[in-house]
């Protein structure tokens, strides 16, 4: 499917050798966004944790120390600008490198915590994170082999599709959504919110939600069913 | 393959384009047999261990394609595969010592290295294998430096002569990175003077790998200061 049908239209693009970066809205749109979203995190300060007591009139509260703030606010910048990098680049692989790091640092905003809980669920979704890096990187590979390239504009421009590239196609839609943490594997996911810290914790669900949009549009313009 | 004429070259024989089916089915029967392994699991450490067979079977698929490109694309692989499982088994490690309340350091050293060989060994060895090291350049030149500095290291660590020279290494290391990446993206912007981006990148990255390695005989030498 066309880049400019797809996107709006095509600003232009920087070609840096065999990586080619291309501009339309709304890459950019994400890429913004991405990027707005990491610079409110960086100021922010972590949210504390209340529960009321039975029986008192005191009140438990659970904070986040500063050696451990410190580490959360880095992860969660790296995590913020993999994000931005995932939205923009134009090359396939660089997507799902973009993606595979985005996933381990998912893995160490949580791994610091002293809830048993929580830190059981991140072992699970480790995992599944790792697991689902044989289907990603292999989808890549497998697009690289049946069409000869991972330039996503040659991509959109060739007309190969074949059983292959749709194989690879299924092969990637898997391993992003394995490595994301959406529908099939939500459930641990979802356990490691409950960890103090939240402004950091949302960045694990906003990367996950852009990645989905960006890989809908990659999946579209390898495959052009329209 | 239907794609498969139409792309590959002449000059590449049909047996080695013949071979990629196969190793794409042994690629995924592999991570087949990984995930029935994780199924059968019988704790968290197995489950661990059998999700490497899996990135295993990953890094066959991607090398199965078998150009120049797929080769560049193992190294990311396979980085990424390690960070993951070094991820996840530090998470493992943190979950147990909050459930069993015991602490554990985080490198099992200091190793007791007593070889003899350490003491009697002269330190010029140390300079030869620098020095062949600057001549191969590269990586397997980084290598052979990097062993090197480590052998250089070890052995003045067991004579006890403090030794601060290689205190440095991390800034160098630094600078050698910035190098090896403006030489990297001269190939991309100016392609006209490849030969100093070949030259920049080349340099960059043996100074890089072996002051990686000659920074794991620095803090092998921390352990031993603390023992003593």
């Amino acid at each position: 499917m066309d880049i400019a049908t797809l996107g709006g239209q095509l600003f232009g693009y920087i070609p840096l050798g065999d990586i080619v970066l291309y501009f339309t809205p709304f890459n950019l749109f994400l890429f913004g966004g991405a990027v707005l979203f990491t610079f409110l995190i960086a100021l922010s300060n972590t949210e504390t944790q209340v529960e009321a007591r039975f029986g008192t009139l005191k009140d438990r509260e659970v904070k986040v120390g500063k050696a451990e703030f410190k580490i959360r606010r880095f992860l969660a910048i790296i995590c913020g600008l993999a994000t931005a990098g995932a939205m923009i680049t134009g090359d396939l692989f660089n997507f799902t490198l973009f993606v595979a790091l985005i996933g381990i640092v998912n893995i160490g905003l949580v791994g610091a915590v002293k809830m048993v809980d929580v830190l059981d669920s991140a072992f699970q979704y480790g995992i599944i994170a790792m697991i689902a890096s044989l289907p990603l990187f292999g989808g890549a590979a497998t697009i690289l082999a049946a069409t000869g390239t991972l330039s996503l504009i040659q991509l959109s421009t060739s007309n190969l599709i074949t059983p292959m590239t749709q194989f690879a196609s299924v092969l990637l839609l898997m391993g992003i959504a394995g490595e994301t943490g959406i529908a099939p594997f939500y459930a641990t996911k979802a356990e490691m919110f409950r960890t103090p810290g939240s402004p950091f914790l949302v960045i694990i669900h906003l990367s996950s939600l852009l990645v989905i949009i960006r890989a809908i549009e990659i999946l579209l313009i390898i495959n052009k069913p329209f | 393959m239907i794609g498969a004429e139409v792309l590959v070259p002449n000059l590449v024989s049909p047996v080695v384009v013949s071979l990629y089916e196969p190793a794409l089915i042994v690629g995924l029967l592999t991570g087949f047999i990984g995930l029935l392994g994780i199924a059968f699991k019988k704790g968290d450490l197995t489950a661990l261990i059998l999700t490497d067979i899996v990135g295993l079977a990953m890094l066959i698929i991607v090398a199965a394609v078998a150009t120049d490109l797929a080769e560049a694309l193992i190294l990311p692989g396979l980085v990424v595969e390690l960070a993951e499982i070094l991820a996840i088994s530090e998470i493992l490690m943190s979950r147990e010592m909050r459930k069993s309340g015991k602490t554990v350091e985080l490198l099992p050293l200091p190793l007791s290295l007593d070889m003899e060989i350490l003491e009697t060994a002269p330190a010029f060895l140390a300079v030869i294998l620098v020095a062949y090291g600057v001549f191969l350049t590269g990586f397997t030149g980084g290598v052979v430096a990097g062993v090197g500095i480590l052998f250089y290291v070890l052995t003045r660590a067991i004579r006890g002569v403090p030794s601060n020279i290689f205190e440095g290494v991390a800034g160098a290391s630094g600078i050698a990175w910035t190098l090896w990446l403006v030489g990297f993206l001269i190939f991309f912007v100016a392609p006209q003077i490849w030969l100093l981006g070949l030259f920049m990148s080349s340099l960059g990255i043996l100074i890089k790998v072996a002051s990686k390695a000659g920074l794991i005989g620095i803090m092998g030498r921390e352990e031993f200061r603390k023992e003593k």
